[in-house]
C-alpha cells in the first residue's frame, strides 16, 4: 500500500487529532498518554498488489564439472517494474562464458585415438591449442569433390582408456528477454514476451503470449502460455551430413534451423492460508535440426570392440513432448517447505521423473538456510546407442549423447540468505549434481567390457545473488 | 428500520478466533488472537453490546434515541448526557475546522437525495429549500443544552460507527491483553501488534471488483477508516454523483475519489480525516499530502 | 509408430492430471482463505518463483545436462545447449 511517508502533521490534522483525543479521553475510551503512539509500518516497506515498485535481481552462477570438463560463468540480471494497477515490465539480461572439455561422443578405447575437426576459423593460420595438451594443426590431403577445401584441419588425440573429449571448447553467449503484462478489462492478466540470444555458433529468437484469469477471491488462477522459438545453428565447420565419417573438411551447409511451438496450461491454487499449489501441463513440438553438430558416435569392431571409425550423430527432425508438473508450498511457523514433482514424456521415447524438495528455515529475521535435494531419473531415447557395431546396417538415427541416455541425477544443495532489510537480500547457494548411469552394459563387446561407457557428469555449482526492491 | 437480527457466530480463522455479528447495517467482527473460545466469546459479546448500545443511542430512526429526542424537540432546549455532549463538542470543532464542510445538520438532504445507483438526480427546486435547514451555526449548543430551529435535525451517522469501533475496542481491551482487532464494516482498530510483533494484515477492497484486493496494509497499532462510494452513488449523463454532499451547496462534492482509506491513532480521527478528504473533491490527495496523513485514495 | 507411442504415453499423463485436478476440486468450489487471511501468501518467499534468477540458473543447468525441460510454466531454453 503506497502510504504517504510520515510528514509533519498539517493544521487540520493537528486540530483533529487533539479533538479526537479530547473526545476519547473524556468518554473513557482511551488514556491520554496512549493516544499519540500509532505505528503504521516504520518504513514504507510494502511491496505487493496495488503498489508500484521495482525489483531488481542480479546473480552470478559459477559451474564446474569434474575431470576438467565444462566450466561456465554466468552473470544475469532481471528487472521487474510493477505498476500500481497490475502492469509489469520485465527485462532479463544474461551472459555466459563457457569453456573446458566436453565428451565428443566416441567410446574409450584401449588404444590411442585421434579425431579430426575443421579449424575454428576458416582460413585462419592460428594454432588452436589449450593448456591441457590439446590439438595440433595438420595439413590435409586434397579430397576430390570438396568445395572450399580447407587445406588445414585440427587434430586431437585421446589417451588409451580415457573418455574422448574435445578440449578446445570455448563459447560466449548473451541474451535479452523483454516482457510486458497487464490486466485488460475482465481478464486478470495478458502478457507478451520476446527474447533474443546469440552465441558464436547459435542464435535463438523466442516469443511468447500468456493470459491468466483469477477466480474465487484470487485464490484460483488459470493460465495459458503459448511459446515459440526459432533457432539457427551455425556450427564451426558447418553442418555435417549425419552418419558420415568425421573429417576436417568445412561442410557445405553452414547453418540449419529449428522451430518450436508449445503451450503451458496452468492452475494455481491458494488452498489454505499456508498452502499454495501449482499444477501445469506442458506440450511442446519441435521441428528442424535437432542434431548436435559436434557430436560423433563410434563404430566398433563386432568382435574386439575397437573403434574403427567415427561418424557424425543423427537425430530425428521432429520431437513432441509433454509434461505434468505439480508443486506445493507449505508455510508452518519459521519453515517453508517446497515440494515438486514432474513427469515428462516425449516422442523420442524419453520418459523422466523429477522430484525436488527444499526446506527454508528462518533463523531469526535476518537469515535463513534452505537445504534442498533433487532426484531425477530418465530413460534413454529410442535411438540412443553407446556405439554402433561395424557390419550392421546403419540405423536412421543414432546418438551417444549422455543427455539422451538412461541415468539418475541427484542434486544436493544448500542456500543461505540474508535479508538485509525488507528491501534487499543477498543469498548464496551451492550444490553438487551427480549423474549416474550404467557404464558397463551387459551387451558390451570385447575391450568395451573394460571401459566405463557412461559419459554423464558430476558438477559443482555456486550461485551468488542480490535482490533489491524499491519504489 | 430495525437492524436485522442475524445471529452472531464464533469461528476460528487462522490464529484468531473471530466473533461476527451484524450491526449498524454492516457486518462486524471482533478478532482475538487466541485459541480460547470462551475468551473470544466474552470479548465478542462485549464488542457487540457496545455496538448495539451506540447504535440505538444515536440512531436517527428511533424516536426514543438521544438523536431522535433532539430532532423531535421542535425548538425546545434538551439536556444531553456527558457522552452525547462530548460527541457534539467534537462535531462542533470539526465544523469549525472544516469551514462548514463537515456538518451534522446536513442530514435533511436525505429528503432530496437517494443514492441507489440510479439516474434520479433531484431537481434543484427540491434541494434549494433544504439549504435553509442546514448549518451547525444555526444550532444553539450550550453544553449540556441543545436546541435546533424548527425543521432542522442532527445526524451522527458520520461519527457513530467510528466512535463505536474505538469504544468497542476499549471494552475488549479491558477484558484481555491478547491482540485484538475490531472491524465494523471496514472501519477498524487494533489494540497493538499481534504476538511476536507481527503486524495485522488488512486488505483494501477494490472499488470495482467484488472480492478483489486493491492493496494490502500492515497495521501494528491505531485504526483505519475508509470512506467510499462503492454502492451509494447516482449516475446520469456520464456524471457520477458521489454520496458525499457538500452542506454548503446541497449538491454532491464533485470529483471526489472513489475511496479514501486513512490510518490514524483512533477510528474517529481516521474516519473524520477520510470524510474531510472526500469533501475536498478533486483536491483530496493534495489535502492529505499537505496534512501529512497516512492515506490511500482510489480514483 | 509415432502416433501409437503418443496414445500409450498420454494415458498415464492424463490420469495424473485428472487425479490431481480432482483433489483440487474441493478447494476450487469457493473455499479458500479470505483476502484478510492471506497474510502468509503475501510474504515474498511464498510466491511461486521468489528468486527468478535462481530458478533460471537451475533450469539452465538441468536443461543443458538432461533430456527433459520445462514444466514450470515459463518457457526456458534459448541457448544451444541441448
Amino acid at each position: 500500500m503506497q502510504l504517504k511517508k510520515r510528514k509533519k502533521a498539517g493544521r487540520v490534522r493537528r486540530t483533529l487529532s487533539a479533538a479526537s483525543a479530547t473526545l476519547l479521553v473524556a468518554t473513557g475510551t482511551a488514556a491520554a498518554q496512549d493516544y499519540y503512539g500509532y505505528g503504521l509500518e516504520k518504513r514504507n516497506d510494502n511491496f505487493g498488489p496495488g503498489i508500484a515498485y521495482t525489483q531488481m535481481d542480479s546473480a552470478l552462477l559459477v559451474y564446474q564439472e569434474s575431470g576438467g570438463r565444462v566450466q561456465a560463468t554466468e552473470p544475469s540480471l532481471n528487472l521487474a517494474v510493477h505498476g500500481a494497477t497490475g502492469e509489469q515490465l520485465t527485462v532479463d539480461l544474461i551472459a555466459d562464458a563457457v569453456s573446458g572439455a566436453t565428451p565428443n561422443g566416441a567410446v574409450p578405447s584401449d588404444r590411442i585415438q585421434t579425431f579430426l575437426t575443421p579449424l575454428k576459423a576458416q582460413g585462419s593460420s592460428t594454432t588452436v591449442t589449450s593448456a591441457s595438451g590439446g590439438s595440433t594443426i595438420i595439413q590435409l590431403p586434397p579430397t576430390p569433390g570438396q568445395i572450399a577445401a580447407a587445406a588445414q584441419g585440427r587434430q586431437y588425440t585421446t589417451a588409451a582408456n580415457t573418455l574422448p573429449m574435445d578440449k578446445g571448447f570455448r563459447d560466449h553467449r548473451a541474451g535479452l528477454t523483454l516482457g510486458w503484462s497487464q490486466p485488460i478489462g475482465p481478464i486478470s492478466d495478458v502478457g507478451i514476451s520476446g527474447g533474443y540470444s546469440l552465441e558464436t555458433d547459435y542464435q535463438s529468437i523466442t516469443a511468447g503470449l500468456r493470459t491468466a484469469q483469477n477466480f474465487n477471491s484470487d485464490n484460483t488462477t488459470v493460465s495459458l502460455a503459448l511459446n515459440s522459438e526459432f533457432d539457427t545453428s551455425s556450427p564451426f565447420g558447418g553442418i555435417p551430413t549425419p552418419l558420415t565419417a568425421m573429417n576436417a573438411q568445412w561442410k557445405t551447409v553452414t547453418s540449419r534451423n529449428k522451430t518450436q511451438l508449445g503451450f503451458v496450461l496452468g492452475l494455481t491454487e491458494v488452498v489454505t492460508r499456508n498452502w499454495l499449489m501449482q499444477l501445469n501441463y506442458s506440450y511442446d513440438a519441435q521441428s528442424g535440426y535437432e542434431t548436435d553438430p559436434y557430436r560423433v558416435i563410434s563404430v566398433v569392431d563386432a568382435v574386439s570392440g575397437e573403434p574403427t571409425s567415427t561418424l557424425y550423430e543423427s537425430r530425428p527432425g521432429k520431437r513432441q513432448s509433454q509434461s505434468v508438473y505439480w508443486e506445493n508450498k507449505f508455510e508452518f511457523g519459521p519453515s517453508l517447505t517446497d515440494i515438486s514433482i514432474r513427469y515428462f514424456k516425449d516422442s523420442w521415447h524419453v520418459t523422466s521423473k523429477t522430484a525436488e524438495l527444499s526446506e527454508r528455515i528462518n533463523l531469526g529475521r535476518s537469515m535463513y538456510v534452505e537445504p534442498n535435494v533433487r532426484w531425477y531419473q530418465q530413460s534413454a531415447a529410442d535411438f540412443f546407442q553407446n556405439y554402433l557395431v561395424g557390419g550392421q546396417t546403419l540405423p536412421a538415427y543414432a546418438s551417444s549423447d549422455p543427455r539422451l541416455s538412461k541415468f539418475t541425477g541427484l542434486t544436493y544443495g544448500a542456500k543461505v540468505g540474508f535479508p538485509l532489510s525488507a528491501r534487499t537480500e543477498i543469498y548464496l547457494r551451492g550444490g553438487y549434481y551427480q549423474q549416474t548411469g550404467n557404464g558397463h552394459p551387459a551387451t558390451a563387446i570385447g575391450q568395451l567390457k573394460t571401459q566405463d561407457l557412461f559419459a554423464g557428469n558430476k558438477s559443482v555449482f555456486g550461485l551468488f545473488g542480490f535482490q533489491w526492491k524499491f519504489h | 428500520m430495525p437492524a436485522s437480527a442475524t445471529a452472531s457466530q464464533l469461528s476460528q480463522s487462522g490464529r484468531d478466533m473471530v466473533y461476527a455479528f451484524h450491526a449498524m447495517a454492516t457486518p462486524c467482527e471482533a478478532r482475538v488472537e487466541t485459541d480460547d473460545a470462551a475468551l473470544a466469546g466474552q470479548v465478542g459479546c462485549a464488542v457487540e453490546a457496545e455496538a448495539r448500545r451506540i447504535e440505538s443511542k444515536f440512531s436517527r430512526y428511533r424516536s426514543d434515541s438521544v438523536v431522535g429526542q433532539i430532532n423531535l424537540a421542535e425548538g425546545r432546549l434538551i439536556a444531553v448526557d456527558p457522552e452525547t455532549a462530548h460527541l457534539l463538542d467534537f462535531a462542533a470543532r470539526c465544523f469549525d475546522l472544516s469551514d462548514g464542510l463537515f456538518d451534522i445538520t446536513s442530514g435533511v438532504l436525505r429528503r432530496a437525495w437517494r443514492f441507489d445507483g440510479s439516474d434520479r438526480v433531484p431537481d434543484p427546486s427540491t434541494v434549494e429549500p433544504l439549504r435553509a435547514l442546514i448549518g451547525w451555526d444555526k444550532v444553539t449548543w450550550q453544553p449540556p443544552m441543545i436546541s435546533l430551529p424548527a425543521g432542522m435535525e442532527i445526524d451522527l451517522g458520520g461519527l457513530a460507527k467510528e466512535y463505536a469501533v474505538d469504544k468497542a475496542l476499549a471494552a475488549a481491551r479491558s477484558l484481555t491483553p491478547m491482540p485484538l482487532l475490531v472491524n465494523f464494516g471496514g472501519d477498524l482498530a487494533v489494540s497493538g501488534p499481534r504476538t511476536d510483533g507481527i503486524a495485522w494484515n488488512v486488505a483494501i477492497a477494490s472499488v470495482d471488483r467484488e472480492g478483489d484486493m486493491a492493496g494490502l496494509l500492515e497495521l501494528t497499532s491505531g485504526a483505519l477508516a475508509t470512506s467510499g462510494d462503492a454502492q451509494r452513488f447516482l449516475q446520469r449523463d456520464g456524471v457520477r454523483y458521489s454520496h458525499i454532499l457538500d452542506p454548503r451547496t446541497g449538491w454532491p462534492v464533485r470529483n471526489a475519489p472513489r475511496s479514501v482509506t486513512v490510518a490514524a491513532s483512533s477510528c474517529v480521527e481516521a474516519g473524520l480525516t477520510a470524510t474531510l478528504a472526500m469533501l475536498q473533491g478533486k483536491r483530496a490527495e493534495i489535502f492529505l499530502k499537505r496534512e501529512g496523513a497516512r492515506a490511500w485514495c482510489i480514483r | 509408430m509415432k502416433s501409437r507411442t503418443r496414445t500409450r504415453g498420454a494415458r498415464p499423463l492424463l490420469l495424473l492430471l485428472c487425479l490431481s485436478a480432482s483433489g483440487l476440486c474441493a478447494s476450487c468450489s469457493g473455499i479458500g482463505p479470505r483476502p484478510w487471511e492471506k497474510d502468509l501468501m503475501a510474504k515474498p518467499e511464498m510466491a511461486l518463483t521468489p528468486y527468478p534468477l535462481q530458478t533460471a540458473a537451475d533450469e539452465h543447468i538441468y536443461f543443458s545436462k538432461e533430456a527433459s525441460s520445462g514444466g514450470r510454466g515459463f518457457a526456458g531454453g534459448g541457448c544451444g545447449c541441448n
